[in-house]
């Protein structure tokens, strides 16, 4: 097929188009990559922040990733460490696969002995005013120490150790469940996580980040 | 509706497609374009705000291109071309706000590459851009990409200082307010999206019937006794 002088015309524009067009986006791409990498980066931490008690070391570099099982992608642990290198608490995000209106990102952190300091949401999309009371300050503060061991993970409906809202009983009973299978990954992968010893390197390459 | 200055022979001023533009025209009130945005992220009017801040952006963007090629792309192939031109721009865009409003960009999520199946955009491309200068079309895309933030302000003041008892984050009704959920959840969307449709209608009509009798009064003195 030969086209003809008309349609080479419309060829042309729509390359000329599409060319221009990519070679902007390359060079807002490439002009953004490094900002968009480094916003990401403090949402992370300022996040993490929250969750992890004092330390000394920065979380963000000190990881193990664990590919726990019916996972695709590793779970990454940031490790917060005191000055003699002790490690304070281990957090991760986890999901509640099962919250009222999709999943709930939780992000917990666990000191070595199995308790919880402390749990955030990071993303949810429940119910303004009955849901997301998942958001309360107030309700997450009633995690810190419990462990596997000294409550009852289920909601007061339930017979367990949680309050549940006025018109939400799915949204808390999901995080409740998320937390307590975040506690058993905990102790399955006890060993993994504490079984190490301080970093290596010079450790006050660690404090080159002040935060 | 409306369809004075943009088919026109004569040369449009910029103070007509402005008019035209922002009100006579407006993408939301008199178009009802772009509602998909308009009820889904007016939560707070902050939100509204960089919603529409962000339209405008890509508006100014695809209408300035859109009207310097107006005379080299065949007429066949023109709607891939406009496409082609705000995808780019949207997403450009969403890459700048992610990189330096990364919080916004969260909360805006999904609806700002929707950015581009925005029918008040490609609309703007092809009833004006296309047929007018540069200029023009800048001032064109200003004009609806403002009044498409304004309608995105009013809404979500609405909803956010009903469902919250706050503006822009600034407790309005004090901390003992109630909040009224309902105007948060979708269904306030769509309630107060028409009380606000039957306020701008009852203005227009007040308008329209003050100029008719402003007109009167001239033929009337015009006309000897």
């Amino acid at each position: 097929m030969k086209l003809s002088q008309e349609q080479w015309r419309m060829v042309l524009a729509l390359l000329a188009v599409a060319m221009v067009s990519t070679a902007l986006l390359a060079l807002t791409q490439s002009l953004t990559k490094a900002p968009i990498a480094q916003a990401e980066r403090q949402a992370l931490m300022q996040a993490l922040m929250q969750v992890l008690p004092k330390h000394a070391n920065n979380p963000l570099e000190d990881t193990r990733n664990i590919t726990l099982e019916d996972a695709k992608a590793p779970t990454v642990f940031y490790i917060a460490r005191n000055r003699q290198h002790k490690i304070q608490a281990i957090a991760w995000e986890t999901i509640a696969p099962d919250g009222y209106n999709g999943s709930i990102r939780i992000l917990m952190s666990v000191r070595p002995d199995g308790h919880l300091h402390a749990v955030r949401i990071t993303h949810h999309q429940e119910t303004p005013g009955l849901g997301d009371g998942i958001m309360n300050l107030d309700w997450l503060a009633s995690f810190k120490d419990k462990s596997l061991h000294n409550t009852r993970w289920a909601v007061k409906k339930d017979g367990g150790d949680f309050d549940q809202f006025t018109g939400a009983t799915i949204t808390p009973r999901a995080v409740v469940k998320a937390v307590k299978h975040g506690l058993n990954t905990f102790e399955q992968q006890r060993q993994l996580l504490l079984n190490d010893a301080a970093p290596s390197q010079h450790p006050e390459a660690t404090h080159a980040q002040s935060f | 509706m409306h369809s004075h200055s943009e088919s026109s022979s004569n040369t449009p001023n910029n103070g007509a497609i402005f008019a035209d533009g922002f009100w006579h025209n407006n993408a939301i009130f008199a178009q009802l374009l772009g509602m998909c945005p308009l009820l889904g992220v007016t939560t707070s009017a902050e939100n509204g705000f960089w919603m529409g801040a962000a339209t405008l952006l890509s508006l100014l963007g695809s209408n300035l291109a859109v009207s310097l090629i107006r005379n080299h792309i065949p007429s066949e192939i023109r709607i891939p071309a406009y496409i082609t031109i705000i995808a780019a721009f949207v997403s450009m865009i969403g890459m700048a706000m992610n990189a330096w409003m990364h919080e916004m960009y969260l909360i805006l999520g999904l609806f700002i590459p929707l950015i581009v199946v925005n029918c008040a955009i490609l609309g703007r491309a092809e009833a004006f851009a296309s047929k007018n200068t540069p200029l023009h079309s800048l001032v064109d895309a200003l004009a609806v990409g403002l009044g498409f933030t304004f309608a995105l302000v009013l809404l979500g003041s609405v909803r956010e200082i009903l469902g919250q008892g706050s503006w822009f984050g600034w407790d309005v009704f004090g901390q003992d307010y109630p909040d009224v959920l309902m105007f948060i959840l979708p269904p306030g969307a769509f309630i107060a999206l028409g009380f606000i449709l039957a306020g701008v209608n009852l203005t227009n009509q007040y308008l329209q019937r003050r100029k008719a009798q402003q007109q009167e009064q001239i033929t009337a003195t015009e006309t000897p006794s």
